[in-house]
């Protein structure tokens, strides 16, 4: 049996004193794409945020290669190979494209991604090196925040409501870009409300409510009602 | 009229560095540090006491390297804590060290004035517009841009330099990319108050030395970074100029009101604008 890459055990997390991620089990396997669909305030973003530090993680575990991890800190993630491209890009305005690039790899960790490769899969980046980060379009936005993670080398890439605020044609590269992403062996960890990207990415899902895993399955095996019907149950 | 302008670039020179500490900080731990005039005062002091045995250098290297061991163990035992406090915990506690400390000074030097010469080789005069200028002025003028300038350099072409950058900004950010963001507050903090030590011993030979001294320039440094846009190092730097020349000019056209000169022109700025010159709107 393959060996997951994350995997979370029984993780309850809380903002404070509110309890929002109420035993969450959940894996990736190495180079697998794997959506977690819900509501809005379901506590999708909260599994992110649990593994950034932002959440604070009372109860479970959170292993990488079957490996637990025994206190997340916010560098962390990074350090074990996960690349988060985080709801609503945060781009640093105070720093240049090249600068937002070159922060991602802050770690060195080696790997074929490099500034001339991300520059050469987004030559609008490259053009506009030395201006900053936030003077790009939602959509170039995107595209600096998802090159801001490949920098870091990732074995796995968790992106945070991606399709956000992009038009449909949009959506289409960035679905296309992260597909190519996964044949090179990276996993894909999507988090998405909207089901369109969910839908043609994923290979297998795990649906939240409450803060807690309502259902998991294989995307095969549902259309694009009956997992909407799945979200508002 | 050039003395005064000379004059005023001289204190100018020396307002951004001690202010620059702050900037450095604030812009990190998002701490208004009252005890940075501590700093200033103490390094004065060390290095006062090591250049009197072993020479002008020495004593700025022992400002320095004192104060870097300060900075971070400040850092570590009491900034660590309060970053995530209420602004007025934070005033209170940086307030109470700037007291210990001054209480420190006092306990070790006393409450005397002391003042040291400059270094031979920069002793005297230079005429400049056919009158005499002291040498060592002209010394704490380079010395200040090559500090002011050595930090600009580490901020924007060093990794160390964008992490922190990226951490003033957002630190999850930067924490998120892998950055150790624990590790750059002693590092930013122990450099804010080296810059400020080291302003103390290089002031000392222009300056004197007294208990009061970091509570004294600690206020006209606020008035920088205030009138600059608190988190701008470009900011201060023209807030520190126009102040250190409305210092000069003030003392010698407006001498009953030089002292109020500088919080005049604070409230201009920031009737004018609330966020200072360079400051970002909240």
């Amino acid at each position: 049996m393959t060996t997951p890459l994350l995997e979370l055990k029984g993780v309850n997390a809380f903002y404070g004193s509110a309890h929002v991620l109420q035993g969450v089990d959940l894996t990736v396997l190495p180079g697998e794409r794997v959506a977690v669909v819900g509501r809005n305030g379901v506590g999708k973003t909260t599994i992110v945020n649990t593994l950034l530090a932002i959440a604070a993680m009372r109860g479970g575990s959170v292993h990488m290669r079957g490996e637990p991890l025994p206190k997340l800190a916010g560098h962390t993630a990074a350090a074990h190979g996960i690349a988060v491209v985080p709801q609503g890009r945060m781009i640093l305005p105070n720093l240049s494209i090249e600068e937002n690039l070159k922060l991602g790899a802050a770690l060195r960790r080696p790997g074929e991604w490099t500034l001339d490769r991300v520059y050469s899969l987004f030559p609008i980046l490259a053009e506009r090196r030395h201006t900053p980060g936030t003077a790009l379009s939602g959509g170039q936005q995107q595209m600096l925040a998802i090159g801001r993670a490949l920098m870091g080398n990732p074995d796995l890439m968790i992106l945070d409501e991606p399709s956000e605020g992009l038009a449909p044609v949009i959506v289409d590269e960035m679905e296309k870009l992260l597909r190519d992403l996964a044949e090179t062996g990276v996993a894909i960890l999507l988090i998405e409300q909207h089901l369109r990207l969910v839908l043609d990415l994923a290979e297998r899902f795990y649906v939240l409510s409450k803060g807690r895993v309502a259902e998991t399955g294989l995307m095969k095996d549902v259309d694009r009602e009956s997992l909407q019907a799945r979200i508002m149950h | 009229m050039i003395v005064n302008a000379l004059n005023g670039l001289v204190y100018g020179s020396l307002l951004f560095v001690l202010a620059s500490g702050l900037v450095l900080v604030y812009g990190l731990r998002r701490v208004v540090n009252f005890a940075h005039g501590a700093f200033y005062m103490l390094g004065a002091y060390i290095g006062y006491s090591v250049a009197v045995h072993a020479g002008f250098i020495p004593g700025i290297i022992a400002a320095a390297a004192a104060l870097i061991a300060v900075g971070v163990a400040l850092d570590l035992v009491v900034f660590r804590k309060l970053a995530d406090r209420d602004p007025l915990v934070t005033v209170l506690v940086t307030f109470g060290v700037l007291l210990i400390l001054e209480d420190f000074v006092r306990t070790v030097w006393g409450t005397g004035n002391y003042a040291i010469d400059p270094p031979a080789l920069l002793s005297g005069v230079v005429q400049i517009a056919g009158a005499p200028f002291p040498i060592y002025r002209l010394f704490i003028v380079l010395a200040s841009a090559l500090m002011a300038g050595g930090m600009v350099i580490w901020l924007r072409y060093s990794r160390s330099g964008l992490w922190v950058r990226a951490a003033s900004h957002s630190p999850a950010v930067a924490a998120m990319c892998g950055v150790r963001t624990n590790v750059l507050g002693p590092l930013v903090v122990g450099l804010g108050a080296a810059f400020a030590g080291v302003a103390g011993i290089v002031a000392a030979p222009f300056l004197s030395l007294n208990p009061s001294m970091g509570a004294e320039i600690l206020v006209l440094s606020f008035v920088v970074s205030v009138i600059g846009g608190l988190g701008s190092f470009g900011g201060a730097f023209i807030s520190a100029m126009i102040l250190g020349q409305v210092q000069a000019f003030g003392i010698v056209y407006l001498p009953e009101m030089a002292a109020l000169l500088p919080f005049l022109l604070m409230a201009l700025v920031l009737v004018a604008r609330p966020q200072g010159i360079l400051g970002k709107k909240v």
